[in-house]
């Protein structure tokens, strides 16, 4: 009974109550009674307790149906139940309900002793998963994004603030750096967080067909309309509209989406009355759209529209920081994804991956170990398992002709698999057939 | 400022051998230096026999202890050779009023080996001491020890009270100074 706790007994007997009240204040707890199941709910009310001894037999409200109101309303509170008027079936009934433990009046003393080891057992194993749990939430606060570089702190801060307003956000980073995470973990603190969270990529999408997705058209409203349909602007409505690649939006739509910005209304293409909307617009954009508000290739109202708040995403190699606990996150991601136990990573392969520069950012990294654990024959990542990454560093990359390029992948897997050619097939993600087409296309010879 | 020595009042209840009383006595001198008188005894508890469970009740013992004077002793511990019980308990070794006046120690299931058999006189008087010590701690306001080696240590069984030793851990030990020294303030 090393720790205090707080305690009440409930019990109609009050010789019992005092006895219970003597008892454990020589173990320095906190103790009080109650005459009754609706008394104990009461003081219940006005304060916490972390263990509960709950008589049975009581006039009113018996001690069963008190346990059913306590784990509905308290259930972090531990209850054990007493009764001089014990039954197997009373027993498994109040187990069944959430009784942490079963005395029949009158105890032992060391019985009293070994429930409170395993309530101080109980509760210390509640509160190591809430640290945990707690740990895990502050690790991984949003969702899967994953920091504690002072860079992403400052985001974890920021999200929560600007998820309670409606202003439109725009989310600045390079390509790779968890923007749409960041966009989802907002509309997820948000109080549009019950309502739908859409993303569309502008940059993947030409105009004409971006137009019809995000406004939707009326049947008949252009060759191919068969049947009417609703667009993302309209299905969004009580949540946030995520519109990933904004930079590469036309002036046209540019103008469009202002407008729906400012009347919060839309028409659907070859309709003429306009349909309110509402959703929270979240942009992202890898751009640096101020310049290109300055050399006017995007538009400044439609731009400050966008950005009432800004929120830039570091990219990995300003903090690198974070590389250990992004490496233990993916490794743990594809150990269970593969069913292989690479769990582990030695220094050298870690120096590795803090060293080079990461311009594809988080995701080059998720990439990286992905690969690595795919391959890997050992529990434990070496240097070995990353020595693409030292060969040609990006900037060198950029300089030469994808053709190239690729002749220089294909050659470093072959190599990493020994030109098992239907390892490096699957490696490759493509078929053996086409490896070997390549393999001759390319020249590539394996070394003697 | 003047600080009045503390005594403490040893009763025997019932027909006792004057050697648990001087037991208790030596002890409570030689471990927590009190002062103590072997006070003239009180009659068998008769009062307090629950006749459904054929056992004392120790809160009426410690009752009837409060109701006599004692003029001459702070804390009064008596001892019986009867079975105690307090209500949610089967048992009791002691019992004392948390930082109160009266305690009471039991020789009825001290004087038993685990195995049944009687234990020898040398191991109940130890016992004795031990339960004397521990309730007296209460008396002063020492609560339930986590330290093992400590005699406010819980004992439940008789092998927790034998594997428990005579003395205070020290951090019992300073709770039990610092209590001195208020029971002391005239």
């Amino acid at each position: 009974m090393d720790e205090k706790m707080s305690i009440m007994i409930v019990d109609d007997e009050m010789i019992i109550r005092e006895s219970f009240i003597h008892w454990f204040r020589k173990y320095g707890h906190r103790v009080e009674a109650a005459a009754s199941g609706s008394e104990a709910l009461e003081k219940l009310e006005k304060t916490a307790f972390d263990l509960l001894f709950v008589d049975i037999k009581m006039p009113g409200m018996d001690g069963i149906e008190l346990l059913e109101r306590i784990k509905e309303e308290y259930p972090d509170t531990i209850v054990v139940i007493i009764t001089a008027y014990g039954s197997i079936d009373t027993a498994v009934k109040a187990m069944k309900l959430g009784a942490t433990d079963y005395l029949l009046k009158p105890f032992k003393p060391e019985q009293v002793t070994l429930v409170m080891q395993k309530v101080a057992q109980q509760r210390a194993l509640v509160s190591q998963c809430r640290y945990l749990r707690d740990r895990i939430e502050e690790m991984t606060r949003f969702d899967n994004i994953i920091g504690q570089s002072p860079k992403m702190e400052e985001i974890f801060r920021l999200i929560p603030e600007v998820a309670q307003s409606n202003s439109s956000i725009l989310i600045v980073g390079e390509t790779g750096t968890g923007k749409e995470l960041i966009a989802k973990a907002i509309h997820a603190k948000s109080p549009r967080a019950n309502g739908p969270f859409v993303a569309i990529n502008c940059g993947a999408l030409p105009d004409t067909l971006l137009e019809s997705e995000l406004f939707g058209y009326r049947k008949g409203a252009f060759t191919g309309a068969v049947s009417g349909r609703k667009g993302y602007l309209d299905i969004v409505s009580g949540g946030t509209l995520f519109l990933d690649e904004i930079g590469e939006i036309s002036p046209k739509m540019q103008v469009d989406l202002l407008r729906v910005l400012e009347e919060k209304k839309i028409t659907r293409i070859g309709d003429r009355h306009p349909i309110d909307v509402d959703f929270r617009l979240i942009s992202a954009t890898r751009r640096n759209l101020e310049k290109a508000v300055a050399q006017g290739n995007f538009r400044e109202d439609f731009y400050y529209r966008i950005n009432v708040i800004m929120i830039r995403v570091p990219p990995l190699r300003e903090r690198k920081e974070d590389i250990p606990l992004l490496v233990q996150h993916f490794l743990q991601k594809y150990s269970r994804e593969t069913a292989k136990r690479v769990d582990h990573i030695d220094r050298e392969a870690m120096e590795i991956l803090k060293r080079y520069d990461w311009p594809g950012n988080v995701r080059e990294l998720e990439n990286a170990i992905e690969r690595a654990v795919v391959l890997s024959k050992s529990r434990t990542l070496g240097s070995e398992s990353f020595s693409f990454l030292a060969a040609p560093q990006p900037l060198e990359v950029k300089r030469r002709s994808l053709r190239e390029v690729e002749r220089r992948y294909i050659e470093k897997v072959l190599e990493e698999c020994g030109w098992n050619v239907t390892r490096a097939a699957e490696v490759l993600d493509i078929n053996r057939v086409t490896l070997h087409k390549m393999i001759k296309r390319y020249g590539l010879q394996r070394p003697s | 400022m003047n600080e009045k020595p503390i005594r403490v009042g040893v009763v025997p209840i019932g027909n006792l051998d004057g050697i648990f009383a001087k037991t208790v006595a030596a002890h409570l001198l030689g471990y927590f230096h009190l002062q103590v008188d072997i006070l003239s005894p009180m009659g068998h508890p008769d009062y307090a026999f629950d006749p459904g469970r054929r056992q004392f009740d120790a809160g009426l013992i410690l009752k009837a202890l409060g109701k006599r004077p004692f003029r001459n002793s702070q804390k009064v511990i008596g001892i019986v050779d009867v079975d105690l019980f307090v209500p949610i308990l089967t048992h009791v070794f002691g019992e004392a009023e948390q930082g109160g006046r009266h305690a009471l120690v039991s020789l009825h299931r001290l004087r038993k080996r685990e195995d049944g058999a009687p234990a020898p006189l040398s191991q109940l008087l130890e016992r004795t001491a031990k339960v004397a010590l521990h309730e007296t701690g209460h008396l002063f306001d020492l609560l339930h020890c986590r330290e093992k080696r400590c005699v406010m240590h819980f004992s439940g069984s008789l092998r927790d009270l034998d594997q428990t030793p005579l003395f205070l851990c020290k951090y019992c030990s300073l709770y039990l100074r610092d209590a001195f020294k208020r029971a002391s303030r005239p």
